[in-house]
Formats: structure tokens, C-alpha cells, sequence
């Protein structure tokens, strides 16, 4: 770590040297492993070392941004009196100053528990038994065509320094297993599932060949798949696809899209904007969180902030820059952990509740407009009948708006999904609008 | 001053090449000893040099830029189907021997003949050449440009109320070393502009944008092709605020000329990546020479036309990029294929094997897909539609291997009310089934063109950059998401 820091300090060295007002380095070291195993053998071993520098420069009131992972020393000193030049070929903006010491302050002193010792011992022996257990796992059935299963972990290290006295250093890793299977089914058609775990530590995660057995049952699942009929209906969504829909929604909460006037959340601080049921924080300082961190990208010190109570919008993501363009005090230009208020019934219970609708499983494609949030995405799940999941459904859309949606939100599980750092339930919305046949 | 840039390249030899990344032949050939020492199908070393450039315009001035410079190799050993990967931006021999011995690790058998001398891959004609290369061409001679569309932009409008316009471009050096001893070279210029606009009318407010990519340099940004991607930008935002949602549910769709390639991408174009198939996991696995379309169907995945953002001079592998054709008359005629594939199905490789950089393996991937000219006319395609949709600009696609299932993002298109074009809808999802849509295809018109915006692929989190293109085509019937019903 102290090389880390001290490349990182010669850095902010050199630009100052080359003529910058300020400067911001992050260096970074990164170590990577995986191994893939598909039908009986191994198919990848990918192993890797990374390293890399970012540079922020200010210059007489112009600003840009560099990295490289070069770092030859007459290749870096090159490199750095460069980006300095060239900053100086730009317009000057009275917006862009490097962050205020004063956001620095208050940074946490807490263990965010980032780094599971024992995933860097794991051998390469152990891995390859998961993979061959998982992979004996995802074939336990005679229509698997193939599988492929994989074993994943990787740790970084990353030291920031800048000319104004921001020091920091932070350390994480992360280990996961996946499987893939396709089956057989009458016809040409293929059916896929898919299921994953990652997390900070390996005592938190399902035992590898549970994966598998998800993967597997996901891919049979889908035989004999249809299209439903056109239809207003409710939707209730599986975690995992929920992660990706409330993504979609927060996505334009930045001051940078609300100052360029892209985003259906602008002008709504303290506004009903979705619904009544959404509660959301985003809470930096958790223990093991995927998206745990005790400062963000800007040096500004991480702290809880509510973003959304009850549908009421609390919060903004601002960083320094387009906060100071719109008039908004800075939070933290980007997300770490959005957590979701959940409700108290399991997944059962509320397909029970539900009755008849459509279960949502996963999202193919689609999108949606920050601005206006307008959505239409494509979907595979099942039919509800009955109170229960009946036969698998796919090649349908549903299309909306983001701010109806979550008018519409009617009810939330108790099964936050664990593996994102978005950690939403299972969700029900009341009477959306499919197309299918 | 040392630059950061690779030399210029006309002539460049494996040398001059070997220099920019101060790595000798002796030390390379240790390494792909090392790489080689339990065995290998084929072994490759791939080096890449790569500078990216980008600069913004917002809110009314040049107010940020950035550059990113990227170093490394990627070190790779292949038995039958499997792979051993390890990359490194130390360069240094050490750091690639450790990195060799790592990937060496997937054989088990004994050494494999490495070279001790090298020589250059065949000379290629070069499809992507530059009056003058990225690298020579500073910031300042691009700024007029940004400034100037941004000015042609917001005259277009008054309802405008924000302009964005983003450049990038890209000048990156790839060297790969095989076990035969030859060294093949490549140097890939890349450039793209965009404009985001947003409007306001009323309470209301739009925006939408539009971008303009290729393997050219800064002359090819000439005053006509800017006020063209202003038009562009504008009108596809303008028209927002007069759209709205088709009705939900199937119904024909007519793919106009240009982006609309997307379908192919997604309904056809993955499925026939031969990985795929040579696992058993593609919808289009036991379909070669079958007839999976009308005769008047023909589609073809081209690394060759010059100056395409999909071009290649080869790929990453080293093999020369050719035409493929996919859908040959209506017959499913060829996978696309990388080396591993290739040996797999005992066929040469279609040059098809990319990689996002050298911290990726190659996969098979397309390049630029597009179908061919039909016999029909627009005006016929469209005069034979009672109730359906256009569909004309897009911004995502996504499918399915196996099932098949594929969907792509309509942001801009027109309902189509008894053959004849009525109102601008926009915003909605299309859902279909890839060999059902290629069966649905009742009429091609003799319109082909390949659209100028720039399209990134993803596979397995790899992103490489591709073209698409179409005539006028008609799909008797698709999934339209939508409203009103």
C-alpha cells in the first residue's frame, strides 16, 4: 500500500510540476481469478494482475481527466506533462474546482470488513473441485445439452492522494460462483437458466453445487414457454429482475442529469414522485456491502442518506460539480448501497394474495427515457393462476411510465435479493400493461 | 518530449512494433516458450498499444476532456476447446513469464514447438487508412468542431434548451505473436461524434440524440456531415413531443433502411456465432443448410468494407477478415467462426475471433451484419401494411441463445394506418423469436444501407465496436410493446 501511495504522491508531484493549479490521483492494483469449467473439463483458467493511474487536472480554471496503465517512469512523466497541455486548450469553467477539504471531514473510522482473508488462499485444487461439483450438479438431468459453471474472486487495492490534502486508501475483494444450463426441448428451442452468488466474504455465500441446482431448475423451468395473451394484469417481479427496474428509476436521480434537464426526478425534492410504498437508503457504511466505502470517487466522506421515503423524494446524488452548476449542495455523485424498505410476507404468500397476474423472472432487453420515464422492457417469467406459478411465459413486453409504476407498487416481500448492492424483495405492481398475442 | 503515442505506422515493421512495447524477440520467444512448455493447440501473445481521446461541449463551452492510454498483453495456450489466459501491463520479462506460466497451466502434456525466429503475417491491404493518424491531430484542431455542431444544433430550434456534444476518438496498436513465429500488426484509428439534445415545449420536455462513428480521420467531419447529424439529432427529438405509444400486441413491423440491421444482430447474428453451437447452446445449432428463410433473404456479417466501424484488417487472432455469408438465398450457410471453433467444426476460421482488449480471450463475433437488397420497393412495403408500425431509430437489443427470444429498443418510429404512414410513436420494446422472425420475412426492399452510428456489441462483458445495416424489410408479425388496449 505505502508504493501505492507514494506513485500516487510523485503523481500529483508531477502535475503540480507541469504547471496544474491541482491535481487528483487514484492508483489502483487489482488481482483476478477464474475458472470456468463446462460438460466434465475445464474450459478457462484466466488469472491476472492489473494496475492502473487516474489523474485529474485543473489549470487555470480549465479541467480534464487521464488514465493510464502505462507506468513506465519517462512514459508517465510524458504522460502527465500532456494532460496538463492540453487542459490549457480548453475553455475555462468556474464550475470545475477540486473538492472543498471540508467534504473530507467526518470520514468514518469504522472496519467496512471489505477483504475475506481466506478467498486468497483458496487453492486452485479447491476451485477446481466446485467447478466439477457444480458442474456434476447442473447435469443431473438428461435434457441439459450443457453447462457451464465458474468459480470467481478477485481483490483490489486503491490509494488517492491530492494536491489539497486528500489522503486515501481503501482495500476489497469479492468471490462468486455461477452456472449456466441450457436444455433440450421439443423443437429447436433451447431453454437457458442462469444463477449466480457474489459476495464479500465465502461464509455468506450458498454452498457451490446449491447454484447449480438453480441453474438447472431455472433452465427446466422454461420448457414450454409461451407467449400470453395482451392483457392489463398485475406484475409481481422476482428480486433479481427488481434490482435492474428500481436501477432503471434512480438512474436520472443525479444532479448531473437533473442540471441538464434529462431526468424525470428534477424539481422534485420533497415531492410524491413514486408512489407512497418506496422507501430506498443509500447507506455506504455497511459491513461487507458490495458497494460499502468510507469516501466516494470525489473524497467526499460517505454517509446514510435516505433517497427516497414512503415515495417521497429526500435525496439527490450531487457531486461537487454539477451541484455547484445547479444549485444543490453536494451528497455523493454516485450510489453505493440502496437499501429497500422490505415488506413482511415471503414470495409464496404474495403470489398467493395475488391470485392471477404474471410473474416476472427476468427482463430481455428493453428500455426506458430519463427523461420523461417512458419504459417498455421485454420479460420471461410464468403465468399466477390460482394463487400459485403456473406455466412459463417470455416473448412479452411491458410498457409504461416509472413514475405510474411505482404508483402502482401495491406491495413488497420480506426476500431482499443479496447478491447487488441494491437490495430490493420481490415487488407487486397493480395493473400493468403486457403485450403478448 | 517522449510521446505517449505509437509511431506512425506506414511500413511499420514487427520491429518497430516490438519497440513501442520495448519488448526484444529473444524475450519474446522465451516467453512463448514459457506459454508453451506443457503443450498447446496454439499459443499467442497479444500486444496492444491503445489512446483514447475524448472531449465534451455542455452547456455552452469546451469544459472537459479526457485521455486514456492503455498498455498490455495478453498471453494465451489452447488445447482442443480450452483455454489458458493471463494478462499483464508490465511488459517486463519477468512479469511475462510469470503471466505465460500461468496461462500454461490449462495443458498438462509436454512442450509444444516454439518459434525461435519471427516474421511478419502476410501483408493486408489496409481498409482503414488516414490522411493523418489520431495521434497527429491535437485538441485544438478538434474543439471548431464541436463548437460548430453544437451552433448548428441549437439554431435548428428555439424549444431547444440544451445541447451536448461528446467526441471521441481512438488510435490503438496490436501486435500478435503465434507459436509459428509470425507477427501480425494492425494499427485501428476509431472517431465518433455526438450530439444530446433536449427540448422544451410547454411542461413538456424531450430529448433524444444522435451519433456518427467510423474508422476515419478528422477530414472525414466536414461541414455537410455535421449540419446532417444537427438535422438528425433535432428531428428525432422534436418529433417526441407529437408521439406516442402504438397500440400493445403482434403485428407486422417494417424495418426501415439503415440501424434496423439491430434485428439481424440479435434475431440471427449471435446465434451464429459458432461458440455457441460448437457447445450446443445456439437455437441455430443443427440448422446449417437448412432453408430458414424466403429465397429473397440473404445476410452477411463483413469485416471488409472500408473504413466501417466494424472493419478489421484482420482479427484478433491474427486471420485476415473476410465476407461471410450467413443466410445464403434463404439457406443457413455459415457460422462465424475463431480459430478454437474453426478446428472444432474442421473449417478455416471466417476471421471472426475479437476481443474487447488484451485482458479478453477472442470469441467469435460479428463485425458489420447486414442483409442484402431484396425485390420489393419501400412504397410497396409500406402500401402493404393495414395496421402496423415502422420502426426507425433504436437504442438497445438483446437475445437468447437457446430459447431463441430476442428484443430491440424502438426510441423513434410511425404507425402505419391503412398503407399509408400516419403518426410518430415512439419508446417501446419489440419482442420476437429469431428463426420465427427469419420464416416472417415476406418482403426486402432494394434500399440496403448501413447505418452511420455507432454500435458497440457486448458478449460475455465484452464490448467490441460493430455496424448493421438493412433495406426496407417487412416482418409479418412481432411483439410490439405499447398502450391503449
Amino acid at each position: 500500500m505505502s508504493k501505492l501511495l507514494a506513485s500516487a504522491q510523485n503523481a500529483v508531484d508531477l502535475a503540480l510540476k507541469a504547471g496544474a493549479d491541482d491535481a487528483w490521483v487514484n492508483v489502483s492494483r487489482e488481482r483476478s481469478v477464474s475458472f470456468s469449467y463446462r460438460d466434465g473439463n475445464m474450459e478457462k483458467v484466466e488469472e491476472s494482475t492489473s494496475r492502473g493511474l487516474s489523474l485529474r487536472v485543473y489549470v487555470d480554471g480549465r479541467y480534464s481527466a487521464h488514465g493510464t496503465t502505462d507506468l513506465r517512469p519517462d512514459h508517465l512523466g510524458a504522460f502527465i506533462r500532456e494532460a496538463v497541455s492540453l487542459t490549457r486548450a480548453l475553455q475555462p469553467d468556474p464550475h470545475r474546482l477540486i473538492t472543498d477539504p471540508a467534504l473530507f471531514a467526518d470520514r468514518a473510522s469504522i472496519d467496512l470488513q471489505l477483504l475475506d482473508p481466506t478467498v486468497a488462499e483458496l487453492s486452485r485444487d479447491r476451485r477446481e473441485v466446485w467447478c466439477a461439483e457444480m458442474d456434476a450438479q447442473a447435469h443431473r438431468d438428461e435434457r441439459v445439452i450443457s453447462a457451464e459453471s465458474s468459480v470467481f474472486s478477485g481483490h483490489s487495492e486503491g490509494v488517492s492522494a491530492s494536491s489539497n490534502g486528500f489522503l486515501g486508501s481503501s482495500a476489497g475483494g469479492y468471490i462468486g460462483y455461477s452456472t449456466q444450463v441450457t436444455v433440450r426441448e421439443d423443437g429447436d428451442k433451447r431453454p437457458e437458466g442462469m444463477d449466480y452468488a457474489v459476495g464479500r466474504f465465502l461464509d455468506v455465500l450458498p454452498a457451490p453445487t446449491e447454484i447449480a441446482t438453480g441453474a438447472l431448475s431455472k433452465a427446466l423451468s422454461r420448457i414450454g414457454s409461451v407467449k400470453a395473451p395482451t392483457q392489463r394484469t398485475t406484475m409481481v417481479v422476482d428480486p433479481q429482475a427488481a434490482v435492474s427496474l428500481l436501477a432503471r428509476t434512480m438512474g436520472p436521480a443525479s444532479a448531473a442529469a437533473i442540471q441538464q434537464k434529462r431526468s424525470f426526478w428534477a424539481g422534485q425534492k420533497g415531492q410524491q414522485l413514486l408512489g407512497t410504498r418506496l422507501t430506498v437508503v443509500d447507506n455506504p457504511l455497511i459491513p461487507r456491502g458490495l458497494a460499502s466505502r468510507l469516501y466516494d470517487g470525489e473524497g467526499i466522506s460517505a454517509k446514510p442518506r435516505p433517497i427516497i421515503e414512503n415515495g417521497v423524494v429526500r435525496n439527490f446524488y450531487v457531486d461537487t460539480y454539477y451541484g455547484r452548476k445547479a444549485g444543490l449542495s453536494p451528497t455523493t455523485g454516485s450510489p453505493s448501497n440502496r437499501i429497500v424498505r422490505c415488506g413482511d410476507k415471503s414470495r409464496e404468500q404474495l403470489i398467493s394474495d395475488v391470485g392471477a397476474g404474471i410473474y416476472v423472472t427476468s427482463w430481455l432487453g428493453g428500455n426506458s427515457d430519463p427523461t420523461t420515464g417512458d419504459f417498455s422492457l421485454g420479460l420471461r417469467g410464468h403465468l399466477i393462476e390460482n394463487g400459485a406459478i403456473a406455466a412459463p411465459v417470455g416473448e412479452m413486453n411491458v410498457t409504461g411510465n416509472l413514475r405510474q409504476l411505482w404508483e402502482r407498487l401495491e406491495v413488497l416481500g420480506n426476500d431482499p435479493y443479496p447478491y447487488s448492492s441494491l437490495r430490493v424483495p420481490t415487488l407487486v405492481f397493480g395493473d400493468m400493461q403486457f403485450s403478448g398475442c | 518530449m517522449q510521446s505517449t503515442t505509437p509511431h506512425p505506422t506506414s511500413g511499420l515493421s514487427i520491429d518497430d512494433a516490438l519497440s513501442w512495447f520495448e519488448v526484444e524477440r529473444q524475450q519474446l520467444a522465451r516467453v512463448l516458450s514459457e506459454l508453451s512448455a506443457r503443450g498447446a493447440d496454439a499459443a499467442d501473445v497479444y500486444f496492444q498499444h491503445s489512446r483514447d481521446n475524448s472531449i465534451t461541449l455542455e452547456d455552452g463551452i469546451i469544459s472537459r476532456a479526457t485521455t486514456s492510454v492503455d498498455m498490455g498483453a495478453g498471453l494465451r495456450c489452447v488445447v482442443g476447446d480450452q483455454t489458458g489466459y493471463a494478462f499483464t501491463e508490465d511488459l517486463s520479462t519477468p512479469a511475462m513469464l510469470a503471466a505465460a506460466s500461468t496461462a500454461a497451466t490449462i495443458a498438462q502434456g509436454s512442450a509444444a514447438t516454439a518459434p525461435v525466429g519471427f516474421h511478419r503475417g502476410p501483408n493486408l491491404p489496409d481498409r482503414y487508412p488516414l490522411a493523418r493518424r489520431w495521434s497527429e491531430v491535437s485538441v485544438t484542431e478538434k474543439i471548431p468542431l464541436l463548437n460548430r455542431t453544437a451552433e448548428l444544433t441549437r439554431a435548428l430550434d428555439p424549444a431547444i434548451i440544451k445541447v451536448t456534444v461528446s467526441w471521441a476518438d481512438s488510435d490503438e496498436l496490436v501486435a500478435i505473436a503465434d507459436l509459428s513465429g509470425r507477427i501480425h500488426i494492425d494499427r485501428r484509428p476509431m472517431s465518433r461524434l455526438w450530439v444530446m439534445v433536449t427540448a422544451r415545449k410547454g411542461e413538456q420536455i424531450q430529448s433524444n440524440s444522435a451519433n456518427i462513428a467510423a474508422r476515419r480521420g478528422i477530414d472525414w467531419f466536414s461541414e455537410e456531415r455535421l449540419q446532417q447529424l444537427a438535422k438528425d439529432a433535432v428531428a428525432k427529438t422534436m418529433i417526441l413531443f407529437e408521439a406516442a405509444r402504438p397500440p400493445a400486441g403482434e403485428m407486422p413491423v417494417v424495418l426501415a433502411a439503415g440501424a434496423s440491421g439491430i434485428l439481424l444482430h440479435e434475431a440471427i447474428g449471435h446465434g451464429m456465432e459458432a461458440d455457441f453451437n460448437r457447445k450446443g447452446t445456439s437455437i441455430y445449432a443443427d440448422m446449417i443448410g437448412k432453408q430458414v428463410a424466403p429465397e429473397f433473404v440473404t445476410i452477411v456479417d463483413n469485416g471488409t468494407q472500408d473504413h466501417e466501424r466494424g472493419a478489421l484488417n484482420l482479427d484478433d487472432e491474427g486471420t485476415p477478415c473476410e465476407r461471410t455469408v450467413l443466410v445464403d438465398r434463404g439457406i443457413m450457410a455459415s457460422y462465424l467462426h475463431d480459430n478454437i471453433s474453426a478446428k472444432h467444426y474442421g473449417v478455416q476460421s471466417t476471421g471472426s475471433g475479437r476481443r474487447e482488449s488484451f485482458r479478453h480471450t477472442p470469441m467469435p463475433r460479428m463485425r458489420s451484419t447486414y442483409m442484402e437488397n431484396g425485390p420489393h420497393t419501400r412504397e410497396e412495403i409500406i402500401a402493404s401494411v393495414d395496421r402496423g408500425i415502422v420502426a426507425e431509430s433504436f437504442t438497445n437489443g438483446v437475445v437468447q441463445i437457446g430459447a431463441g427470444d430476442f428484443t430491440f429498443y424502438i426510441k423513434n418510429g410511425w404507425l402505419i394506418e391503412g398503407g399509408k404512414i400516419t403518426a410518430p410513436i415512439k419508446d417501446i420494446n419489440i419482442i420476437g423469436n429469431g428463426p420465427e422472425t427469419l420464416r416472417n420475412v415476406t418482403m426486402v426492399a432494394d434500399d440496403c444501407k448501413l447505418d452511420s452510428g455507432g454500435w458497440t456489441c457486448g458478449k460475455d462483458g465484452q464490448s467490441v465496436p460493430v455496424s448493421q445495416g438493412m433495406p426496407t424489410t417487412l416482418v409479418s408479425r412481432l411483439t410490439v410493446g405499447g398502450e391503449n388496449v
